[in-house]
């Protein structure tokens, strides 16, 4: 695998997240409000199997492209995704890095950045939904729907990363 | 003291949050043209996007082509029928066309409101954070694509364009939530009423035109279109159908609820249009 693997994959995974919901948005996401939030699980499987640094900065460059190119709401994102990097880095060094405890941050991630978005959208008066509706539409189908995709990967993308650090710092040792 | 809380940290992430809320203060700014970094990393990106976006297109499309074949038999019955009425209803239109020209030479009046050049366009992306709904295409200033153009698919309007760079611009849909999001509407009727298509009902989905006069007469069902008195869109642009009509909550006028005609989600081409009766020139003219 290739240096520029990781960063590959996941500007694909940025891509793909709008293009998913330009493309199925008629018959996935007109019940539910269903988010792609699969970046943020990425950040976060970034953070605890290759490094804080390398999470945080992810977390930075890809949240201000999604801030940039998609909400222009600049930093919001930014922000977030490199916080939770930070946090999870943090809360790493005293708990096990396994593909279960990176699949529960992840869940707690994404929860983090749904309420957080909310929060945002409430304070700049850019939606008028109540916390119930928020609640029932739009974070318990997407938390439901990113904990299953998040089960299934779980486990292919930590060996993968650790597969594709061990490479890397073979080759050029730091 | 656990590290977590040293001095540095905390005046990092206070210092963070402050240039978090001065950005999100900036963004929310009305602001006439994007900065430069923000056009070129848009671009970058949609380029980027309309790469990925074929394949990810020809795979949904795939499945859409499966259901499309099994309704095929009913629609093409129905359509046969459609046709029919389509030849008569189009050689009532070029007549009635010929005869609008000919009475407009005679006032001399060459444009009107409803004249507009249309800029196609492909959708390559949708804001995934679905909070506000806009859409990315392909189209940009090198276009001819300009702020506040509206957007339409042939079902009717969707929407207007929020920012633009040389060759993306962001749609925001009708159903975004934004005050300044004023579009000025008539109900086609024995007489026309006018109103302002402002903000829209997520429970219902419907646009609420409002700012109607008390005593208009409007029925479910009528038409409304835009009026083009807003000052960008041209005139004739259709909006939707009248659901409802209810009085607003002081009485004086009334608030219709309007079907969109356009479906908000399943959007693949959009249609930019560019309004031929430039804003100065009417100025001019008063």
């Amino acid at each position: 695998m290739s240096r520029l693997f990781l960063p590959f994959l996941v500007t694909v995974m940025f891509l793909l997240e709008s293009i998913i919901v330009q493309l199925l948005s008629q018959p996935l996401f007109d019940v539910y409000l269903l988010v792609p939030r699969m970046l943020i699980v990425f950040i976060t499987f970034i953070t605890i199997f290759i490094g804080q640094t390398e999470g945080m900065t992810y977390g930075f460059v890809f949240g201000l492209l999604y801030d940039v190119v998609y909400t222009e709401l600049l930093g919001a994102y930014a922000f977030a995704f490199s916080l939770i990097a930070y946090l999870i880095a943090k809360a790493m060094n005293v708990l096990h890095k396994n593909a279960w405890t990176a699949s529960f941050f992840a869940i707690v991630a994404i929860t983090c950045v749904e309420w957080y978005a909310y929060a945002i959208q409430l304070v700049i008066g850019g939606t008028t939904m109540s916390v119930r509706t928020f609640f029932q539409a739009r974070f318990l189908p997407t938390l439901f729907i990113h904990t299953i995709v998040i089960l299934i990967i779980a486990y292919p993308l930590k060996q993968m990363l650790l597969k594709w650090h061990e490479k890397r710092s073979e080759s050029s040792p730091v | 003291m656990p590290k977590f809380f040293l001095n540095k940290r905390l005046i990092i992430l206070l210092v963070s949050i402050m240039v978090l809320i001065a950005l999100i203060g900036f963004s929310l700014k009305e602001r006439d043209e994007l900065s430069w970094m923000e056009k070129f990393t848009k671009d970058t990106v949609v380029f980027m996007q309309s790469i990925v976006h074929k394949p990810a297109q020809f795979v949904a499309g795939f499945f859409e082509n499966v259901n499309d074949l099994r309704y095929t038999y009913e629609e093409n019955k129905r359509l046969k029928e459609h046709l029919e009425q389509y030849v008569l209803l189009e050689s009532e239109v070029e007549s009635l066309k010929k005869e609008n020209e000919r009475l407009r030479e005679l006032l001399n009046k060459k444009e009107s409101l409803r004249d507009f050049v249309a800029i196609q366009a492909t959708v390559i992306g949708r804001n995934p954070d679905r909070w506000e709904e806009t859409l990315i295409v392909n189209k940009g200033s090198q276009h001819g694509v300009k702020k506040d153009m509206a957007v339409i698919t042939p079902q009717g309007l969707i929407g207007k364009v929020r920012s633009v760079s040389p060759f993306s611009a962001t749609v925001q849909l009708l159903s975004a939530k934004d005050r300044q999001n004023r579009i000025s509407a008539f109900i086609q009727g024995d007489e026309n009423v006018f109103g302002l298509i402002e903000g829209y009902d997520e429970e219902r989905e419907a646009l609420l035109l409002k700012r109607i006069p008390y005593d208009a007469k409007i029925e479910k069902g009528q038409r409304v279109f835009t009026s083009g008195l807003g000052g960008i869109f041209p005139k004739g642009l259709f909006i939707g159908e009248v659901e409802e009509v209810v009085a607003d909550e002081y009485g004086l006028t009334q608030i219709a609820y309007i079907k969109p005609a356009a479906n908000f989600y399943d959007i693949d081409d959009v249609i930019i249009v560019k309004r031929k009766i430039e804003m100065s020139q009417e100025e001019e003219r008063q």
